[in-house]
């Protein structure tokens, strides 16, 4: 197989990027492990407005749905079931659909695997009931299945209270949030206003969560003491991180940025990483909203077609600085500094970002 | 720990932290004469021995005397386990299976050869082979057989190594790397990143950065670095009793693989090409495995001395200044540590180690540092 560009993850950031590099004349392939397009943002509920030009303000579930029905009335030839497992020593990208395992031939690849959650570990964690807030997020949005009735919140960040929200809009009685820190850290005023029925413990941890064969209840370490309450879901919101093994196959290098997510894989304003066939979008180069997300895709298609000279640097440097432009008004302040930072580290890094033929 | 530095001396500096390096600050700490200080550049294991398939093997290694040395290695693992903790030391039985019939004679051969150190090699028959591991391919022609071979955990053997060194007070310095070694009136200086160190002893123990280290004192470490890329399986039913060429199978069921070798420097990097090839090996040989699922690939950079063999002692010419650096530090972790220990302390060893002294390169026409 050979395209122009393969793109890797078809979450938001991935199909942007496939529609754009469409729009400017490339041949596109855009696999996803899974088997749909559209990755984590087919179970978002929530309204979503901070969105770029051409986006209208819509539910989650029904900005993708637009965004996939463009994606398959497009030239993109998307491949679903399809899942990057390694790197030829040419550097081509290896696939697989669980049968065969092939190579894609790309001039440019575009890497959007998006983040994953991170588990918060204590005794009992294993225990059916235990998950994180993205899974039941999946399981009341996608599958509509209740994961439980009476529920704890680990974690009071913004998507803590999102799940929260809308398990509780399900029927699910949130029984209380556990927080380590002294206050919460959800910056939203309008949900946590929704939830303001829901006591909050700060400082506090779970002890243990007990139970025969699944979650019956949790001890939670407060300041006033120990507290025990019957449960049958233990909600786990504790932060998302890129997912960097796509990066590490290709020998993209890594750095530690803490308002990005942690490890993230270097970039410089091209979002070009440190392998120059390889560009990033999307949540993999640092957490940040839908809106950001969508443009990383924009301008990670519009960088690797001006590698593969499909656009002229003139074109590409215009048609970026617009994104960019945007994007810092659309995101979140720390993360965007965080991200300029980590840009101005890869323009000072002592071997500079090598220039491909 | 980083008082005192300008001023303390050691009476040795251990560079490396790698399963070597580790089993000398243990080995010379048990006997509570030295000030040992141990410096790694990252932290223990992160680089050579945190990525093999951990064999002990002995039985095919030649000559017989380097036969020997594996085997005392592999007979002290079994104390070594009694006071450090266990590290899932078994001592599985290895299996070297052959293809053709015409190489039974060689075959013969090994088992005369190492039968005279005392290492018992049987040469199978297919049949016999089957018998003893009924998933290995009837493709093969035979195989030799010794009950001295096996595996460990070296995860949990770097770390026991580490931990008993540290009861025994071996400081530590980790994520930090050596700029220099110069020796000043008797007392090397060692430098790091984060500052001068002094011992009257200096051992290294770098594996694959043995050259760079031995450039700081102008000595010529003669080895090359080899990439090895091993495949992980799911975790299966306890099917493989025995460590087979390139295949074994842990504790908690997964299959290790690996052939693969390769001079391409330090890169730690997979490739599918080399991963396809070593699953379709795996599977001639252990056709059951066409059914697994590989969760999981890594590779590791060998050190292997350019005669293969292991490389230990005084470095000559510099009186105080050693060096242990070898393919097998897994295997001969356990005999190096216990020698190398009898050497700085006792002056002598219980066994003759000058087989193994870099000096044996010394007619090599001349190498550029």
């Amino acid at each position: 197989m050979e395209a122009d560009v393969l793109i890797v993850g078809a979450g938001p950031a991935g199909i942007s990027a496939a529609l754009t590099a469409e729009k400017f004349g490339a041949k596109v392939i855009l696999i996803d492990e899974s088997f749909s397009p559209g990755g984590q943002l087919r179970q978002q509920t929530q309204y979503f407005s901070n969105l770029p030009t051409g986006y209208a303000p819509d539910i989650g579930l029904k900005v993708i749905e637009t965004l996939i029905k463009h994606l398959y009335a497009s030239s993109v030839q998307v491949y679903t079931n399809h899942t990057m497992i390694g790197a030829y020593k040419n550097g081509m990208i290896g696939v697989t659909d669980g049968n065969k395992t092939f190579p894609i031939l790309a001039r440019a690849n575009i890497l959007a695997p998006g983040a994953q959650e991170e588990a918060k570990i204590f005794p009992g964690w294993t225990l059916p009931g235990v998950m994180t807030a993205g899974a039941a997020q999946i399981l009341i949005n996608r599958e509509s299945v209740l994961p439980g009735k009476r529920a704890v919140m680990i974690g009071t960040n913004n998507f803590a209270f999102t799940v929260a929200k809308q398990l509780h809009d399900c029927g699910v009685t949130i029984e209380a949030f556990i927080e380590e820190k002294s206050q919460i850290t959800c910056s939203d005023g309008i949900l946590r206003d929704e939830l303001k029925h829901v006591p909050v413990w700060t400082e506090s941890t779970v002890q243990i969560a007990q139970g025969t064969g699944q979650v019956e209840r949790v001890s939670v370490h407060t300041p006033e003491g120990r507290k025990e309450i019957d449960v049958d879901l233990i909600c786990i919101s504790n932060g998302f991180t890129p997912i960097l093994e796509p990066f590490v196959i290709m020998d993209c290098e890594l750095t530690y940025k803490k308002h990005l997510g942690g490890w993230v894989p270097l970039y410089n304003e091209k979002l070009q990483t440190t392998n120059p066939s390889c560009f990033i979008a999307g949540n993999a180069a640092g957490i940040t909203d839908l809106g950001p997300i969508l443009l990383t895709g924009e301008i990670a298609a519009i960088s690797a077609l001006e590698e593969i000279g499909i656009l002229n640097s003139e074109e590409a440097e215009i048609e970026r600085r617009k994104r960019w432009l945007e994007l810092e008004k659309l995101e979140n302040t720390a993360v965007c500094q965080a991200r300029k930072n980590l840009i101005a580290s890869s323009r000072s890094r002592q071997s500079p970002l090598t220039k491909s033929k | 720990m980083v008082m005192n530095k300008m001023t303390k001396v050691f009476d040795c500096i251990i560079i490396g932290s790698g399963v070597v390096g580790s089993s000398i600050a243990y080995h010379l700490s048990e006997r509570k004469k030295y000030e040992i200080l141990l410096i790694d550049k990252s932290y223990p294991l992160s680089g050579t021995s945190g990525s093999t398939q951990a064999w002990v093997w002995v039985h095919s290694k030649t000559p017989n005397w380097y036969g020997e040395l594996s085997m005392y290695s592999a007979e002290l693992y079994a104390y070594l386990e009694k006071k450090i903790g266990d590290f899932e030391y078994k001592r599985t039985g290895g299996i070297a299976p052959f293809y053709n019939e015409g190489d039974r004679d060689k075959a013969l051969k090994l088992a005369e050869e190492q039968g005279k150190v005392g290492i018992k090699i049987d040469v199978l028959t297919r049949d016999e082979v089957l018998e003893k591991e009924p998933a290995v391919s009837p493709k093969i022609a035979g195989a030799t057989f010794s009950k001295w071979d096996g595996n460990l955990n070296p995860f949990r053997l770097v770390e026991l190594y580490i931990r008993a060194a540290k009861k025994n007070g071996v400081q530590c310095s980790f994520y930090n790397r050596v700029t220099s070694i110069k020796k000043v009136r008797g007392i090397f200086h060692v430098e790091t990143e984060q500052g001068v160190f002094q011992g009257n002893n200096v051992i290294l123990a770098g594996g694959p950065w043995s050259k760079e280290l031995g450039k700081m004192l102008g000595v010529y470490i003669p080895v090359r670095q080899v990439r090895g890329q091993i495949l992980i399986t799911e975790p299966l039913k306890p099917f493989l009793k025995y460590t087979i060429g390139g295949v074994r199978q842990t504790d908690n069921g997964e299959v290790l693989i690996g052939y693969s070798k390769e001079e391409v420097g330090y890169d730690r990097r997979t490739t599918l090409d080399v991963m396809q090839q070593t699953a379709r090996m795996a599977i001639d040989l252990v056709p059951a495995l066409a059914k697994a699922n590989i969760v999981r690939a890594f590779s590791g950079i060998r050190v292997i001395p350019e005669d293969g063999l292991p490389i230990f002692g005084e470095i000559p010419g510099i009186k105080g200044a050693y060096i242990a650096v070898m393919h097998s530090g897994i295997t001969l972790s356990a005999i190096v540590g216990t020698l190398m220990t009898e050497l700085l302390i006792d002056g002598e060893t219980s066994l003759d180690i000058s087989r193994y002294s870099l000096k044996r390169f010394s007619n090599l026409p001349n190498r550029k540092i």
